[in-house]
């Protein structure tokens, strides 16, 4: 029996169709992976499926083989749709408690807040997900791994029927993954039917039980995991044959950056290690083992404690990025919505600010050269649409990924560093970016890859350090394995 | 013990302690100021704020401002005046009429912050600056006096009144009721209704706070309709003080109102803010100000304290967040 059902699913927005006559089932007690590209429309589907978004006229959306009406977020969460957010969606300044229990009391329409059973609640959620902190405690003041589990315990004090799960594991380490796929047994077990949207292929074949792809707003395929193989898996999402690329490691000997026993308080501990031109290097290991926090320190984002940095031999200070800048040293954060990128500005704008410098013809800044500077980069980067006055915040994730991209290489910088390059955008854009980077290094340029994607670090790198509690605890070159690299990372 | 010691990691922590060392500087350079006559005169000098203040802090905690409060609370006193000098009425109804004007000018602020999504300091500088010039228009920059008994002496009516053996009596005002019942009823909206802990799930994060089933318009259009009602408010007990209705009475206030609520620990970018701060917060300015006059600083120099002041109390706040973010540790290193 099916406990959902789209029926002719469309949504158009102005100008735009985001979802196109979308239909398929979900049985009980499944987990059912949701997967495309960036833009293939899930983000659309789920936002109509918890009422955040309205569908467009003849759509139909039917729970327990009766049609539903989902008007409102309300709607949904009372039919036990009950979703858990990529970024936790959740209250900074509140409490724990207030944080899981709240949103229980809108639903129920109380005027009044019942603060005893919202903790009554808040406690049985947090014992279900084996969340200890303290409930009084404000959300902004717990670590990211307590921050996830708030949000599934958030979702757990529903009468949860069908539970999304928006890319649940982007934020966290292998450890935290595992825990929480133990919790999404458990609920599968308890009844709860799962839709679990991801882009990781080895997660989705481990929790998954049927598999839907969709592909530029439209559904494509659903499949049982038995039936299908990652190979074809890929076509179906991009539409066409991806090989996986794998280059070659490269030996270099010309170092352009040294780096030596760098040192920070609660943050790393004895780094050090050499840049050759033209190569790149990888910095892996779980998340929270200090690899942010060390690059950041090279760019002069976080001041080290003590040790040093050559450039070229010569021993340069760094204190913040303007100094970075000057030394010919790029920086692509972690979170380009938050750090990257001015969401709300145009493309051209994005792709200009780090070189406005150059752009000036007498103390104003140039039209022509910003424009000519923007379209170069666009065409150089295959940046679509090729709008270049359309605010950032419009592009897939793959294509707001080049801008930051673009907008360091812009600079002309010898090092660059790169964090998480390829988190949160499709297959085919990662390919991109890789292709990008491997070119650039060709053309002499040095670059350190922070990645916690181990195929990723292992297909494009040519040496890999391996960080673990702040310290480098292992370098590997050619023949390096994910199963080594996970060995050092985590023993 | 440990009940003290979570006082002090309270986000109030900081302002109590410069309050302390305040009156204690005060106090050696005149102890006038701690007899009761001149504690009850500043908490009456400052009721008028402490009520405003509540409405202001609601705002705050969503993340907005409205500078037009002061104006509000003006035209409610303009609306006051002709109510009860032309139709008569009683307290009562005035109380009604006062909040009614004062909702109807919040609703229409409300409107346009969340329904027009207008920036709330460019919405409440276009309402501000239409309220005075009706507030001009109606009054024609005169004062509004003979006002009737039921409302210009309410600033004189005392529960339990005892009379002195030398004169002079002690007694509860009335129209410390009106402060009273405002933190009380403000306090129950933000702590134990469902709107109230809206206004801090908008102010934190507005987009969670839909997918939770949060309006976030009807919320936030709720907390600058109860910014008027309190403006209505504010402008009763003020009328009942001052006894005459003054056009200019308020310029200016917004400022003070916002400086009070700020450094009572509220963020102005949304998400915190407690009663219990805010009415620190006023009384602190209160003590401040008569603090400088019992201590003769001339009116220029007390510009600059109050000025340094704010800044000094709303950097300590800052720091200590400062601190707290630092202490929490990034990356376990074992050695």
């Amino acid at each position: 029996m099916s406990v959902l059902e789209f029926r002719n699913v469309s949504k158009s927005f102005p100008g735009v169709k985001a979802l196109g006559d979308i239909s398929f089932a979900v049985e009980k007690q499944e987990v059912h992976v949701l997967i495309g590209e960036n833009g293939a429309g899930k983000s659309t589907l789920i936002k109509i499926l918890t009422g955040v978004n309205s569908a467009d006229p003849g759509s139909e959306i039917w729970i327990d083989n009766k049609k539903a009406e989902i008007g409102s977020p309300v709607d949904a969460l009372n039919l036990g749709i009950v979703a858990i957010y990529q970024d936790f969606s959740l209250f900074d300044n509140l409490s724990v408690v207030e944080n899981i229990a709240l949103g229980l009391q809108v639903t129920r329409q109380k005027k009044v807040v019942d603060w005893k059973g919202m903790r009554k609640k808040a406690e049985q959620a947090m014992k279900k997900v084996r969340l200890e902190a303290d409930p009084d405690e404000l959300v902004a003041n717990i670590s990211v791994a307590k921050k996830q589990l708030v949000a599934i315990a958030r979702a757990l004090v529903y009468d949860v029927k069908v539970l999304i799960m928006d890319e649940p594991t982007s934020c966290l380490s292998q450890g935290e993954v595992e825990q929480l796929f133990e919790i999404v047994r458990e609920l599968k077990a308890d009844g709860v039917t799962i839709i679990f949207v991801s882009h990781k292929m080895e997660e989705i074949f481990e929790i998954g039980d049927q598999i839907t792809v969709l592909r530029d707003g439209q559904y494509i395929k659903t499949a049982s995991k038995d039936n299908i193989t990652i190979d074809e898996l890929i076509e179906l999402m991009v539409g066409r044959k991806v090989t996986y690329e794998t280059y070659g490691k490269r030996k270099m000997n010309e170092p352009v950056l040294r780096v030596e026993n760098l040192c920070k308080k609660a943050n790393f501990k004895d780094i050090s290690f050499e840049l050759n031109k033209g190569e790149i290097l990888g910095v892996t290991g779980l998340v929270g083992a200090g690899r942010t926090e060390m690059v950041q320190a090279i760019f002069g984002l976080n001041k080290p404690d003590s040790g040093a940095i050559y450039l070229h031999g010569k021993k340069i200070t760094i204190h913040s990025p303007v100094d970075a800048i000057k030394h010919k040293f790029g920086y692509v954060p972690e979170n380009r919505l938050t750090e990257g990128l001015v969401q709300t500005q145009s493309i051209k704008r994005n792709l200009n600010v780090a070189i406005l410098e150059k752009l000036k013809k007498g103390v104003f800044l140039s039209d022509t050269a910003r424009s000519k500077s923007a379209a170069n980069w666009m065409e150089k980067l295959s940046i679509k649409p090729v709008l270049p006055d359309m605010p950032v915040g419009k592009l897939s994730g793959g294509n707001q990924q080049r801008v930051v991209i673009a907008k360091w290489l812009a600079t002309d910088p010898e090092v660059l560093i790169v964090d998480e390059p390829t988190a949160g955008i499709d297959i085919g854009a990662k390919e991109e970016i890789h292709r990008l980077l491997r070119e650039l290094s060709d053309g002499g340029m040095s670059i350190i890859v922070v990645s916690s994607e181990l195929p990723e670090v292992i297909s494009i790198c040519d040496r890999i350090l391996i960080m673990k509690n702040g310290r480098i605890v292992a370098e590997m070159g050619e023949g390096a394995t994910q199963e080594e690299i996970l060995n050092k990372a985590v023993l | 013990m440990e009940r003290v010691r979570n006082l002090f990691k309270k986000k109030e922590a900081g302002i109590i302690t410069i309050f302390i060392i305040v009156m204690i500087i005060i106090t050696i350079g005149n102890n006038a100021f701690l007899s009761p006559a001149n504690i009850m005169n500043i908490l009456t000098t400052n009721i008028v704020m402490g009520i405003a203040a509540l409405g202001m802090l609601l705002v705050i905690i969503t993340g907005g401002i409205d500078v037009s409060i002061g104006w509000v609370i003006t035209i409610v006193t303009v609306v006051i005046g002709e109510f009860s000098t032309k139709v008569g009425g009683n307290l009562f109804i005035l109380i009604l009429v006062a909040c009614a004007t004062g909702a109807a000018f919040g609703l229409a602020n409300g409107i346009l912050v969340a329904h027009l999504k207008l920036p709330a300091i460019v919405a409440t500088l276009g309402t501000m600056s239409i309220i005075n010039g009706l507030v001009l228009l109606v009054t024609n920059g005169k004062y509004i006096r003979e006002l009737p008994d039921y409302i210009s002496g309410l600033g004189q009516q005392y529960l339990f009144k005892v009379e002195m053996a030398e004169g002079g009596f002690y007694g509860f005002p009335v129209i410390w009721l009106f402060w009273i019942g405002a933190i009380v009823l403000t306090w129950f909206v933000l702590r134990h209704t469902l709107v109230g802990r809206g206004i801090y799930a908008v102010g934190g994060n507005v987009e969670s706070a839909e997918r939770v089933g949060y309006r976030p318009k009807r919320v936030l259009t709720f907390a600058y309709v109860y910014t008027g009602i309190m403006a209505g408010l504010a402008a009763v007990v003020h009328t009942g003080i001052v006894r005459i209705v003054d056009p200019l009475a308020f310029k200016g206030f917004e400022m003070q109102v916002i400086a009070a609520v700020v450094v009572g620990g509220a963020n102005v970018l949304g998400g915190y803010g407690t009663v219990l701060g805010t009415t620190i917060g006023v009384i602190f300015m209160g003590v401040i100000n008569n603090g400088m006059v019992l201590m003769h600083i001339p009116t220029f120099y007390q510009k600059i304290a109050v000025g340094l002041i704010i800044l000094i109390a709303v950097s300590i706040d800052v720091v200590q967040q400062t601190m707290k973010e630092r202490r929490m540790v990034k990356v376990d290193i074992k050695d």
